[in-house]
């Protein structure tokens, strides 16, 4: 994609960095902290929060990938075949305080449905929000509590992010795109 | 995420706006379903085997013929992704009472219906429906055409323990010609390249013989051919799966084979005919099984029977076919 | 003639410039015809210059065509086809006569029905001439023989049950000496039941891949063959005994007509347009022709590795009995008209209502619409190479009325182009295409698997008996 470059590699390594240090510091520690990407791009995101923590608390936190395809509630407005990617959580959510991880934070649906995924697989003594950015235009009442960069926007731009695990390298994007006029 | 806004992506597999047969699914598409059943196989694991994908949706199961199992499987399926079911089961009666299939479907749509699961005794029936229809129609079995849920259910087993069926031997032993199981099966299969065979007595072996001899060159594009033979032994020798089908007492009444006891002594899967097969290889059956006639009672419990397994895996496949179809199809993508 | 009504007497008719076939005189080429004052006054034979330009793929000029074989279902199903409907469907198809079979409700079995059936007929003004059958037992039901002497008084040109067989052999040799005394023709539909119970769709590849039941071959051809064996045994008794097997379909069947022939008996068959054009590949979707579907080594193609799947599977409209037969039995059914094993094409024209055919494939009613297509699918057999005009015409015309016996004198007997007549003649833009529309059939049964679809061959007059049976009101009718 061409679009205006917003962070490179070396401002989301510095972000997660922040982050890692964000979560310990609220929580006064990590005991009880489970990372949880949600897919696609939150799991690595969660995998490297996890390994920055790692660096400078010497703490191993578990780290799960949760799919919140089924609980989407545009799933006819869904313009492709939505793709199942799979949930995997390695530890019981009962009593933890659970990290949702997502790239970019924008209506909040994305995040309304992952909360309630993980509510169906035990009851969190709380629930956190960290992205690595956060565009506005909330259309639910859900603010993150970790953020790696605020990003005004408007409704016709999209933020890409790429990342190495799954796109071969580092960087956030914003493209304008035209919008289709919509079907009669 | 702003996922509506990611342009569509190039490896899009699912294009079917009903499910009717197997035969229009593309390789990739069957390996969408696959895909698809592992991660409803991932929420059956879940405390909460329950999902809202389908809140909303209303699933309306229409059955002509009597069935509980795959009824059951449909509407345990529908449930776990949070539909609104509703279960009809129309006697074949109220046929000849007058309401056509046209009326009812009509009736039905009138209702509320957005997706319909049917089974009718009658072939091609559900072709007529998905015409009338303006929602989805999932084929629950349509006399002895196609049952393409059973069929994906099959594969997925197959593929759970042998991985890819690519040249594995799969063997279908039974009353093909009645069977809708056995159609769906030699799409599906040929499709996976498996090295299928069929075997059965002539008389219910009936034009699979033609169907398998126009293959032999090769068949439909993406198909590979199958072989058809009455010699057990032969189908059965090192055979990866073996794949029983029901006889039915009401073959004796139409004159195509002598009784049920020389079936069974001829055809019966028995633990002497399995031993030329794989020593893993794996036991099957759509069910209802007469035990004692088409499989043996100590054949049926097995450790490599996966004959209860398939059953588990028929509510996770149709799961993944009410979730696909119901996001599926084109129409539904233009007011986004 | 811009006001000419249909039923009035055609007062002037020149045609020029076209090409004429006359299978009395055993004549095509092109020429010129005038029909003045309903009468055939003169056909002019072109020749030299005069003749450039024109060829068989313009303007035809034709006999008015005989069906021996057509449902009209009045009195019973008026909702499928009235009488009037259906007469104005034939002219539709260029034909200026047709045959209408007894399965009616009640069945023609008895003069009282005949006369019902022809005051319909007087009333609908039309100038198709209505034949008719009689039903050779009582009710169709197999058991007794019907009034065959009270219906041949009453002009039945022959004596069927179609739409079931002559189950019973002795009722079948009985019938054959009873008409036969009459000099009436047995039309036989010939089909074993015991085969064909519960029967869907042709045995084959295209039944095993739908699921549907079989319906062998061999029905078809075992009910010929005793048929044939049975009008032997009774010739000695009664030299006049004729058969004449119906809607042949098969290879098989047509080989045993070939053989019985051969042998001198008295027996002639007819095969129909969708057998010879359509194939059981339609039921699964395909709409090529029959001939398109053979390879080069004449077997049958394969319509899944073709990729000739186009229309959706289990059409209710390719329901029809007998079945829709494979690509080898559909060249047979054509080359039997080459070479004359056939004596005649018959549309077996069914016509159903949309609530007898909107319905599961097997509840759905048998037959096919088809009196206003047979001449577009033979058309399409001749640009195809498959099928020399002049025998598509012979088979339309001077064949069937061989079939009936038809007599010098009867009204319509020649089938010719023959001057001083009255004028009994079909004009056809040949080079000319036409979609087949529910709106664009006159009769009432829109059950055909050509709707939507085009054929060769409008239609654009029809003259019978001197009188404008059909004109095409879009097309232009050439002439005055």
């Amino acid at each position: 994609m061409d679009g205006r470059q917003i962070m490179t590699a070396d401002e989301i390594r510095r972000a997660i960095i922040r982050i890692s240090h964000e979560l310990v510091e609220k929580q006064a520690g990590t005991d009880g902290l489970v990372l949880v990407g949600i897919q696609r791009r939150g799991v690595p995101l969660a995998h490297r929060i996890a390994a920055a923590v790692e660096e400078h608390e010497g703490v191993t936190l578990p780290v799960g990938a949760l799919d919140i395809t089924f609980y989407r509630d545009d799933l006819s407005l869904i313009a492709h075949q939505p793709v199942v990617k799979g949930t995997q959580l390695p530890v019981d959510l009962n009593g933890r305080t659970v990290v949702l991880v997502d790239d970019v934070l924008y209506t909040g649906r994305t995040i309304r449905a992952a909360m309630d995924a993980l509510v169906d697989f035990g009851r969190p003594r709380a629930i956190r929000l960290a992205v690595l950015v956060d565009r506005g235009h909330r259309e639910l009442p859900i603010r993150a509590d970790h953020v790696g960069k605020n990003v005004p926007t408007s409704s016709d731009e999209v933020v890409e992010v790429a990342l190495v695990e799954i796109d071969g390298e580092d960087a956030v994007r914003i493209e304008r795109v035209d919008v289709p006029a919509p079907t009669a | 995420m702003n996922a509506s806004r990611i342009p569509t992506p190039p490896d899009v597999a699912w294009q079917q706006k009903h499910l009717l047969d197997v035969d229009v699914l593309s390789l990739a598409e069957i390996q969408l379903v696959m895909r698809t059943t592992d991660a409803m196989k991932e929420v059956l694991a879940r405390p909460i085997s329950k999902v809202p994908a389908l809140r909303g949706t209303n699933v309306t199961i229409l059955f002509y013929e009597a069935s509980t199992r795959t009824r059951v499987s449909f509407e345990v399926a529908a449930k776990n992704l949070s539909a609104d079911v509703v279960n009809i089961a129309a006697s074949s009666s109220s046929v000849t009472k007058g309401e056509s299939l046209v009326d009812t479907i009509r009736t039905v749509e009138a209702l509320g219906a957005d997706m319909i699961v049917m089974r009718h005794g009658t072939s091609g029936a559900p072709y007529l429906a998905a015409e009338v229809f303006s929602g989805s129609i999932l084929n629950g079995g349509d006399g002895w055409h196609a049952h393409p849920s059973q069929a994906l259910l099959d594969l997925y087993t197959m593929r759970a323990h042998l991985g890819d069926v690519r040249g594995k031997k799969v063997v279908i032993l039974g009353d093909v010609l009645h069977s809708r199981v056995a159609r769906s099966n030699v799409w599906s299969l040929t499709a996976a390249g498996a090295d299928l065979w069929i075997c059965g007595p002539t008389t219910i072996l009936r034009g699979f013989d033609t169907w398998a001899g126009r293959w032999a060159s090769g068949g439909a594009p993406g198909h590979v051919g199958f072989t058809v033979t009455s010699d057990v032994g032969a189908a059965l020798r090192d055979a990866d799966v073996v794949m029983a089908l029901r006889l039915q007492r009401e073959r004796m009444d139409a004159g195509l084979l002598p009784s049920l006891r020389e079936y069974a002594a001829r055809f019966g899967l028995t633990r002497e005919r399995l031993a030329v097969a794989k020593p893993a290889a794996l036991v099957m059956h759509p069910g209802p099984m007469n035990e004692g006639v088409e499989i043996a009672p100590d054949v049926a419990v097995l450790d490599r029977s996966v004959i209860t397994e398939q059953v588990t895996n028929g509510v996770a496949v149709r799961m993944a076919l009410l979730y696909l179809l119901a996001g599926g199809h084109p129409e539904a993508v233009t007011n986004a | 003639m811009p006001d000419l009504r249909v039923g009035k007497m055609v007062p002037l008719l020149e045609i020029s410039r076209a090409w004429l076939v006359d299978p009395v005189g055993e004549r095509e080429g092109p020429g010129e015809v005038v029909v003045r004052d309903g009468i055939l006054e003169a056909v002019t034979w072109l020749q030299g210059a005069e003749a450039d330009g024109i060829g068989p793929d313009g303007v035809l000029v034709l006999p008015g065509f005989l069906d021996i074989h057509v449902h009209l279902r009045e009195p019973g199903n008026e909702d499928a086809e009235t009488v009037a409907s259906g007469l104005a469907a034939a002219a539709h198809g260029g034909f200026t006569t047709v045959c209408a079979m007894p399965n009616t409700t009640p069945a023609a079995d008895e003069p009282g029905v005949f006369a019902r059936v022809a005051g319909a007929a007087a009333t609908s003004g039309s100038p198709v001439e209505l034949l008719l059958h009689g039903a050779i037992t009582v009710g169709r039901g197999g058991e007794r023989l019907a009034a065959l002497g009270e219906l041949a008084d009453a002009g039945a040109v022959g004596f069927s049950d179609d739409g079931s067989p002559v189950k019973s052999a002795i009722i079948l040799r009985n019938a054959l000496l009873y008409a036969g005394m009459l000099g009436l023709p047995i039309v036989e539909h010939a089909e074993d039941v015991t085969l064909t119970a519960g029967a869907e769709a042709n045995e084959g590849l295209v039944a095993t891949i739908l699921g549907l039941k079989g319906w062998p071959a061999a029905a078809e051809i075992s009910a010929v063959e005793r048929a044939i064996a049975i009008l032997d045994s009774v010739r000695a008794d009664a030299p006049g005994a004729r058969l004449h097997l119906t809607h042949l379909s098969t290879a098989g069947a047509l080989d045993a007509v070939r053989r019985a022939k051969a042998a001198g008996l008295p027996v002639t068959c007819d095969v129909t347009p969708h057998h010879l054009g359509f194939t059981d590949e339609w039921v699964a979707g395909a709409r090529r022709w029959a001939w398109e579907a053979l390879d080069g080594a004449g077997t049958a193609r394969d319509p899944w590795a073709d990729g000739a799947l186009v229309a959706r599977p289990y059409a209710t409209a390719c329901r029809v009995n007998p079945p829709l037969r494979g690509a080898v039995d559909a060249a047979a059914c054509l080359a039997s008209l080459i070479d004359g094993t056939a004596d005649a094409v018959v549309t077996d024209h069914a016509p159903h209502t949309a609530v007898d055919k909107e319905t599961e494939f097997g509840l759905a009613a048998h037959g096919i619409s088809g009196v206003e297509l047979a001449f577009g699918v033979l058309l399409a057999a001749v640009a195809a190479g498959r099928l020399p005009l002049a025998r598509a015409v012979a088979a339309l015309t001077v064949g069937p009325a061989a079939v009936l016996g038809a007599r010098p004198g009867r009204r319509g007997a020649a089938r010719g182009l023959v001057e001083g007549e009255p004028a009994d003649l079909v004009v056809v833009d040949a080079g000319d295409r036409w979609r087949v529309t529910a709106d664009a059939l006159a009769s009432r049964g829109k059950n055909t698997p050509l709707l939507g679809r085009e054929l060769p061959g409008r239609v654009l007059l029809t003259v019978a008996q001197g009188r404008l049976a059909y004109r095409d009101v879009a097309g232009d009718a050439s002439g005055s």
